[in-house]
């Protein structure tokens, strides 16, 4: 209730001030008020708008009024309200209330606090100096011990605050820099705040934490005849209130152009700007809409911006910055927008794509936004380092993109200005803090988790089986969040209770949930020792979550375990626990190998046993001696690598193949082949080392298949009978047999013992580890387990035990842990599910063979946590946060799971103030060039605050209601008058409004960089109209990628396609995050490092050199010259015509044409008396030319086409 | 269509855009504003509300800057990507031959975490440098063998031996350097610099990079264009690359077939239609790129005669040595760099990369001195002798220093070496600083810094002081905050090392 109460009062305060004439205003603030007498605030409220439009009304009449200056504009106000408060505001006003508010807290009071006080005294508590702050009214109003109250309501002269920004005394004085010097605040804001004291220093949430309402549209625009859409009337309002008038609409031509930029990208052709303007109906503007909303290049044109706002790139941005394989997002995109998916859907495909029932694969292909940011395999990285980079970078990106927040301003410390605390941070990184990923991306293409797209003849049998998939999993989400009350009814029930293993010969228990320190407890029921220590440096506990809080062995970390272990080849034994490998850099490894569970001397030819990790392999050792140089084993599978497997849970591409997780190698350069050619030196033979003699007396036995390596915990474990024989040992993983294969059976009764200590991680002394692996729950038997054991090992027994205790006690994890055994052992519908699934699963494998893969997202089964970060730096952990959404937003639903479904839905609610706002925002900012709220990126307390609130409160609701139609808001815009406008502007319009944001006239700015060569293409007609698929690499300068590239890698050499891949639409072009395309670069295209809602709009001289040089522009003349030539008919004037109507869509006026006709001429001279020159220009680009065209003719002409390539009127939309 | 342009309108647009700039400058849409300080032209001594030839009124107006009189107009920033060995070049360790390849203590390491290449290792091995050090200069400044040339110079160096950074792998290191934070999305040096002082030329880039060519024996760790990225600055502040192959910048060169002439005559044309356009459509953004495609004209002139190096003396090829006559080495661009100081360019970078000796220390540092010393060198003193060094500021630094243990086999003749974050050293010379000094020390191994430390943080602050910028007023509201170059965590100008 309190939220609903506080957006009713939240629209007054956005709404106040610009109501119009105040009546519509006020009539709404009485029915409010009238229709709940109860509440006082409400009252308050309906009140408070009716006096700010009273206040309007003095503003109105005002001169020049820049909204992002309320200085100006109050203090005119204040000026307005002195001298004519009572002759025009009387009319209007109520006389009970005394107290005229004519301050908006949001738009007028709360801008200049947070420029000049939050810093010190805002939310951050570290920062904060005497005890003050200011962005809660709660707070400000605090009465601190020994320091006079900083606002007495009312009282501007008593309030500290006014006196110490009045002070003459330097030391006294506020604002002061974080160094304690002086910084004055200007007169007319000391003016506002002295005003808003006296008004009582009333504080509003800000306004865009609250549900956007709404509002009726303005009553003194909304008849009038120019309005077409609602969108004019709130323009056309708040123009008349700033002396402005609407422009004529533009005509035609230029609106053809215009809208079709606007919604395609492209330009439309000259016969349909014919069509257009001969066209009679009177919806003849609506139906050109329709028809390009309906075009393909429409999703092209939107997925262009998209890619921006969600940082798309082809390759992963650091070190290497090798190739990534995730163009099928990019396609999704492109469907999405043309198919007009709707956005509520859009947005959470995106976040939680993987989690959501499905009927094809693209909700999982859009989860690939998740993993879209730069990653890393640079050898020296350390592993959490990496993670917690990842984790952050990913909730980052949420924040601007789909919150419209700076988040990641709380990574160190809470927000400067915003209400977002450290906590909150972490909590909503949480969220993306599950993803089943190792953090290393091994410089590979792709990286688990991946989905295997089916080649299109499968996609229908395919997406009938995912329907079929889909179904059940929903069925199964449906038993998980049953889950405790099941669990309760089955632990009452008292049937098929959790069974324990047997603690019988138990030597060794290593939880490891000590949770710190660097002593580890034995906590088998007769440990002997009970302790351990662990060597060199500290070991890693919390980072992450299984069964609880979990351990990780620090790379120089060493746990000695003395004696323990100590068997001879007759004597049986058991041992494993939970692992989670690290999974290396290849650069420094060379792939998963090392050592688990290890008591074995290394200097004694490998004496004793080991369970480890060889290739991706499980291995169990016995050894008596082996050689030292262990050449390849005689039956071991040749020297092939052994197949490298990455998984996760859902949709199993099956095993990746070796072609799959191939890193990339640079493309070689165009002289390689030569150099390849040249015989090469006969390799001299290296000096031989002698064999090492020792004979093989040993078992070996290894799994048939790799362990699947994710970012997931696996339970390794195996078991030895004593008989001496390979046959002896079992391999089990998650409690389950794998097939095992013998690679050596040789050890009959040689001795395996050593005095060497048993260790974790490591071989004796040092050697082969697997370094920076986590464990959980590491345990020895002195005895073969039963195959019925083991499979109780990994959760059953960890269930017994928590059952026997009372549930009331059991915590988060521990429920976790039971409902975890419960729904995947117990649980019969889960069981069947599951088994149904796993057919499907393969059916679905099976069907994707061949196709290409893509990353996309994958939850881990484990609950979504993180911890706050002091400094942000990643091993200065201190609270374990749950996953939760900020706390002044809207609240997540109790009870309901915590993970990235949650947050998806949370982020589409119909009561979150932000999604709707931030994202129609951005569609008005495509449109218009710049949002209604200019920061797009940042709608917080520093953010710009909107040019027209009610405007975007209304579009947002709008867009909401629409069923979040995408294509029914970009319609909505350009139908617009305001839209349609002339983008002519007068001297008057730029003295009172420069940027335009009145919107007194049409927009008019220059094009994207991606559009700019795109028209280009278009205009000389070698645009290749296709759609999706891989990137492409057209023209690039020579040496852009290799002088800053590493040497290795894949993206060293950059290799220019032919044909086709030159004149694809510029989305397509290969996106290099470590080198950006020179000419977009030139033309403000982001990086894509980070997320970009709003391009800078600069005018270089760089631009000018690409779009006079660059070889795509000279190419795109001359195909635009020859164009003109073979089709503008024989005359100068119809072919420069043409050439205007080609790129311009008007005839080119009589001033333009005598210019060009003047220019051509003197080219012709030119190039007739020069044809060398003229050959060598019509060579320059890849495209054939119409031969029969004289050489110096075409040259002449392209020089033409060249000038109208260039004209500020081409460039600008 | 086609109206003459209304007497008085250009200056009316000119004031309007002062005005504008006044209003509503803000954030990153700065799209006609402030286009100039690419090229515009202003020195140091010009009129602080001057506006340029577009009529805006640039950044440096509104920052009063410089802040105060500067030592240097301009700076050349030599940058040792990859990270130099540290004992091997500056630092001398007498007493580590003693400890050939025993453990360096416990102590010394402390708790820190080590990079995930060594971190596996079993023994942390002292390597000693394989190099001899002798005492050079009136300083006594002890240099190592590998470096004949810049023993030479000593006395003009500022030698800081214990610069020290937060960042162990390379990509956090070199953001930290060059933008002061190791994520991205911040400006550099350079783009503070040309934001903050705008150029000294109308022709040229305020802010010029240079990348050394690669040589593929060595360990070439990437750099990226983040590194010279103007970050929430305007991007006409970003790095221009000046390249080796090919257009020295990028799409300079008229298509072939297309003459000065034709250019001349094309652009007249185009700025002939652009008039009417502006006078129909009343943009002011019409106006600022009539003038950028101007500016275009003249840098497809200024820039060729910048890398025409066929007037230089011979007095210049034995400075430098034949090395600086092939395009894209280290001594070419540094031939480059001062000439580009002569022209006015405010900051020069030049990028030598190479430095990240893992292994084979003994094969790598003779190449790698080979190719910097006496380029370093002949930059310092060209300068010097044409009178620049004294305005201008020399800077050579890499991101981080190297471990005294050997990273893989330790032998007497051979080595390798992990990164180190602890302490490094860098120099200066030139306008500002002290000449002649070493400030700060490291304990025994080259580990920890026991004296005198200066972070990435002081060692920024401590360049833009010699530009005449007080590091704390730099600043440029984004996201709420006054951004600058050394961060919120607070950074101290090293006095100690300033003249």
């Amino acid at each position: 209730m309190r939220d609903k109460c506080r957006s009713v009062t939240g629209f007054y305060a956005q709404r106040s001030e610009r109501l119009p004439q105040g009546v519509q205003g006020a009539d709404e603030g009485r029915r409010h008020a009238a229709g709940s007498l109860e509440s006082p605030a409400k009252a308050e409220t309906g009140l408070h708008a009716f006096e700010d439009d009273k206040a309007a009304t003095f503003a109105s009449g005002g001169a020049c009024m820049n909204r992002p200056d309320p200085c100006a504009r109050v203090l005119l106000l204040l000026m307005a309200g002195a001298l004519l408060w009572g002759a025009v505001g009387c009319h209007n006003r109520e006389p009970q209330v005394s107290s005229a508010k004519h301050l908006d807290f949001n738009q007028d009071v709360q801008p200049i606090l947070a420029r000049n006080c939050f810093s010190c005294h805002g939310p951050d508590p570290e920062m904060r100096k005497a005890g003050l702050r200011l962005d809660l009214e709660e707070s400000a109003r605090q009465k601190r011990p020994g320091h006079p109250d900083a606002i007495v309501p009312g009282h501007p002269e008593e309030s500290e605050l006014i006196k110490r920004i009045e002070s003459k005394d330097p030391h006294h004085l506020m604002p002061q820099s974080p160094q304690g010097e002086a910084r004055p605040m200007k007169p007319e804001e000391i003016a506002v705040l002295k005003e808003w004291v006296k008004e009582g220093a009333v504080y509003r949430p800000h306004w865009a934490f609250d549900k956007p309402v709404k509002a009726t549209l303005p009553a003194e625009a909304r008849n009038d005849p120019w309005v077409k859409t609602p969108i004019d009337a709130f323009i056309l309002a708040r123009m008349k209130k700033e002396g402005l008038h609407p422009s004529l609409e533009s005509d035609r031509a230029t609106l053809i152009r215009r809208v079709t930029l606007d919604l395609t990208g492209l330009l439309p052709t000259p016969s349909e700007v014919k069509a257009f303007e001969k066209d009679p109906s009177p919806d003849a503007y609506e139906h050109l809409v329709d028809r390009l909303l309906a075009r393909p290049s429409f999703g092209e044109h939107r997925a262009r911006y998209w890619l921006d706002y969600a940082r798309y790139s082809d390759t992963y941005g650091l070190h290497y910055d090798n190739s990534r394989h995730i163009w099928p997002y990019r396609d999704y995109l492109i469907r999405a927008f043309n198919d007009n998916k709707p956005f509520d859907q859009f947005a959470m495909e995106q976040i939680a794509g993987d989690m959501l029932p499905a009927r094809n694969l693209d909700p999982l292909i859009a989860s690939g936004y998740v993993r879209l940011g730069v990653s890393s395999n640079e050898g020296g990285t350390i592993p959490e380092e990496l993670r917690v980079n990842m984790t952050r970078e990913r909730t980052e990106a949420f924040g601007a993109t789909f919150m419209g927040l700076t988040v990641g301003c709380a990574v160190c410390h809470d927000h400067k200005y915003d209400p977002t605390t450290q906590k909150d941070f972490y909590a909503l990184s949480a969220f993306f803090n599950n993803i089943d990923e190792q953090p290393f991306n091994g410089d590979r293409p792709v990286w688990a988790p991946v989905v295997r797209i089916p080649k299109t003849q499968n996609q229908q049998a395919y997406n009938q089986v995912l329907a079929k998939r889909s179904e059940l999993e929903s069925k199964l989400r449906a038993e998980e969040r049953q889950g405790r009350a099941l669990v309760e009814q089955w632990i009452d029930s008292r049937q098929n209770p959790a069974q324990p293993v047997s603690t019988d010969k138990l030597i060794l228990r290593l939880r490891l949930d000590e949770g710190g320190g660097d002593e580890l407890k034995n906590s088998a029921p007769q440990a002997q020792p009970a302790t351990f220590e662990v060597g060199k440096s500290k070991p890693q506990w919390g980072e992450t979550t299984w069964l609880w809080p979990d351990f990780r062995l620090d790379g120089s970390a060493r746990v000695a375990l003395g004696q323990i272990g100590d068997y001879e080849w007759n004597q049986a034994f058991s041992s494993g626990g939970w692992f989670m490998p690290r999974s290396t850099p290849s650069t420094t490894t060379g792939g998963t190998s090392g050592a688990l569970l290890s008591k074995m001397d290394t200097t004694q030819h490998g004496r004793g046993w080991d369970l480890s990790i060889e290739k991706g392999m499980i291995s169990v050792d016995l050894i008596n001696e082996v050689p030292n140089e262990q050449p390849p084993e005689k039956n071991a599978p040749g020297k092939k690598a052994a197949p490298i497997k990455e998984s996760f849970r859902y949709p199993t591409p099956g095993d990746l193949t070796a072609v799959d997780l191939a890193k990339g190698k640079p493309d070689k350069k165009p002289d390689a082949k030569k150099e390849a050619e040249k015989p090469k030196p006969a390799k001299k033979p290296g000096p031989q080392m002698a064999p090492d003699p020792t004979p093989r007396i040993a078992i070996k036995v290894t799994s048939v298949d790799p362990l699947a390596v994710s970012g997931d915990w696996k339970h390794v474990f195996f078991t030895y009978d004593g008989s001496g024989k390979a046959s002896g040992i079992r391999i089990y993983v998650d409690g389950a047999p794998v097939a095992t294969r013998v690679v050596q059976d040789t050890l009959g009764h040689g001795t395996i013992r050593t005095q060497v200590p048993m260790q974790l991680g490591y071989r004796h002394p040092d050697a082969t580890p697997l370094r920076d692996s986590r464990y959980q729950d590491i345990r020895m038997y002195a005895r073969a387990l039963t195959a019925e054991e083991v499979k109780r090992l990994p959760l059953e027994d960890y269930a017994a035990e928590l059952t026997n205790r009372p549930r009331q006690q059991w915590n988060e994890d521990e429920w976790h842990a039971v409902c975890e055994f419960y729904l995947e052992n117990v649980d019969k519908t889960a069981l069947a599910i599951r088994s149904q699934m796993k057919q499907l699963d393969a059916q679905l494998d099976k069907l994707s063979s061949g196709g290409v893969l893509t990353q996309v997202s994958s939850e881990k089964p484990s609950l979504a946590y993180a911890h706050i970060l002091t400094r942000g730096v990643y091993t200065a952990r201190t609270e374990r946060v749950e996953a939760n959404t900020p706390h002044y937003l809207l609240q997540l639903p109790q009870g309901e799971p915590r993970n990235r479904l949650a947050l998806a839905e949370w982020t589409v609610s119909p009561e979150n103030p932000l999604t709707a706002r931030v994202t129609v925002n951005r569609m008005w900012a495509e449109v218009f060039g710049a949002g209604l709220v200019e920061t797009t990126e940042d709608f917080g307390i520093m953010g710009q605050r909107p040019s027209h609130p009610e405007l975007l409160d209304w579009l947002a609701v709008e867009f909401r209601e629409s069923g979040w139609n995408m294509k029914h808001m970009y319609k909505l815009m350009v139908m617009s008058a305001a839209y349609r406008q002339s983008a002519k502007s007068t001297q008057e319009q730029l003295a009172k409004d420069p940027k335009n944001q009145l919107l007194s006239h049409g927009p008019r700015f220059r094009m994207d960089a991606e559009m700019l060569r795109d028209i280009a293409l278009q205009s000389g007609g070698l645009l290749v109209d296709k759609i999706g698929g891989p990137s492409v690499k057209p023209y690039q300068p020579p040496n852009v990628w290799e002088q800053v590239s590493y040497p290795a890698s894949d993206t060293l050499n950059y290799t220019q396609q032919h044909g086709e891949a030159l004149y694809r639409r510029s989305m397509y072009t290969y996106w290099k995050r470590m080198a950006t395309m020179p000419d977009m670069d030139a033309f403000d295209a982001p990086m894509r490092d980070v997320v970009c809602t709003r391009r800078q709009r600069t005018d270089t001289p760089l631009q000018a050199l690409v779009t006079m040089n660059d070889v795509q522009w000279v190419e795109a003349a001359r195909a635009l010259a020859q164009r003109v030539i073979e089709l503008g008919g024989s005359k100068p004037e119809q072919r420069i015509n043409m050439l205007s109507e080609i790129l311009l869509s008007h005839d080119a006026p009589p001033s333009m044409a005598a210019v060009l006709e003047g220019s051509l001429r003197e080219m012709q001279k030119h190039y007739a008396a020069d044809p060398v020159a003229a050959r060598k220009l019509v060579a320059v680009g890849e495209k054939p030319r119409d031969p029969s065209i004289p050489e110096p003719e075409l040259a002449a002409w392209t020089m033409v086409a060249s000038e109208m390539l260039n004209l500020d009127e081409t460039v600008n939309k | 269509m086609g109206l003459p342009i209304p007497a008085g309108l250009k200056q009316e647009w000119a004031a309007l855009e002062t005005r504008r700039q006044f209003l509503g400058r803000s954030g990153k849409v700065l799209g006609w504003a402030a286009a100039a300080t690419l090229l515009g032209s202003r020195g140091l001594t010009g009129d602080a509300h001057a506006t340029d030839s577009t009529g805006r009124q640039s950044s440096q107006d509104e920052l009063r800057m410089p802040q105060f009189a500067p030592k240097a107009k301009r700076a050349i920033y030599l940058f040792m990507s990859g990270g130099p060995p540290q004992m091997d070049l500056l630092d001398y360790k007498p007493n580590l031959a003693a400890l050939y390849d025993k453990d360096i203590p416990d102590s010394v390491r402390g708790s820190q975490q080590l990079t995930g290449m060594t971190a596996g290792q079993a023994r942390f091995p002292i390597a000693p440098s394989h190099w001899a050090f002798q005492r050079y200069g009136q300083s006594e400044t002890w240099v190592s063998d590998l470096l004949p040339n810049t023993a030479r110079m000593v006395d003009e160096l500022t030698i800081i031996k214990s610069t020290n950074t937060e960042a162990i792998n390379h990509e956090p290191a070199i953001m930290l350097m060059n933008t002061g934070n190791m994520n991205a999305g911040k400006p550099c040096l350079g783009a503070w610099l040309a934001y903050g002082l705008g150029s000294m030329n109308d022709n040229l880039p305020t802010f010029m990079v240079l990348q050394t060519k690669t040589n593929p024996k060595e360990n070439n760790q990437p750099v990226s264009s983040r590194l010279w990225s103007s970050g929430f600055l305007s991007s006409e502040y970003a790095g221009v690359g000046l390249r080796s192959g090919g257009d020295p910048v990028l799409f300079l060169s008229d298509p072939d077939g297309v003459d000065r002439e034709v250019r001349r005559k094309m652009l007249d044309a185009v700025e002939q239609i652009n008039l009417q356009t502006l006078a129909e459509m009343g943009d002011p953004e019409t106006n600022a790129r009539i003038a950028q495609y101007e500016m275009a004209f003249r840098m497809q002139a200024s820039v060729p005669e910048l890398t025409d190096l066929s007037k230089e003396p011979q007095s210049t090829w034995d400075l430098y040595g034949p090395d600086a006559k092939e395009p894209g080495t280290f001594a070419y661009n540094c031939l480059l760099a001062r000439r580009m100081a002569e022209r006015g360019v405010r900051f020069t970078q030049i990028y030598k990369r190479g430095w990240d000796v893992h292994a084979d220390v003994t094969g790598l540092l003779p190449v790698l001195c080979q190719e910097v010393d006496r380029a370093c060198y002949a930059l310092v003193t060209d300068l010097k002798r044409r009178g620049l060094l004294d305005d201008t500021l020399v800077v050579w630094a890499g991101e981080f220093g190297r471990t005294v243990y050997s990273q893989g086999g330790l032998s007497k003749e051979n080595y390798g070496r992990d990164h180190h974050p602890r302490c490094y050293t860098t120099w200066m010379a030139g306008g500002g600083v002290r000449r002649g000094i070493t400030y700060g020390e490291t304990d025994d191994y080259s580990y920890n810094v026991v004296k005198d430390p200066v972070t990435v943080r002081d060692f920024n602050a401590t360049i833009l002081h010699c530009l005449g910028i007080d590091h704390n007023k730099l600043t440029y509201k984004f996201q709420g905050l006054d951004q600058k170059l050394t961060g919120p965590v607070p950074a101290n100008i090293v006095p100690g090392l300033l003249a």
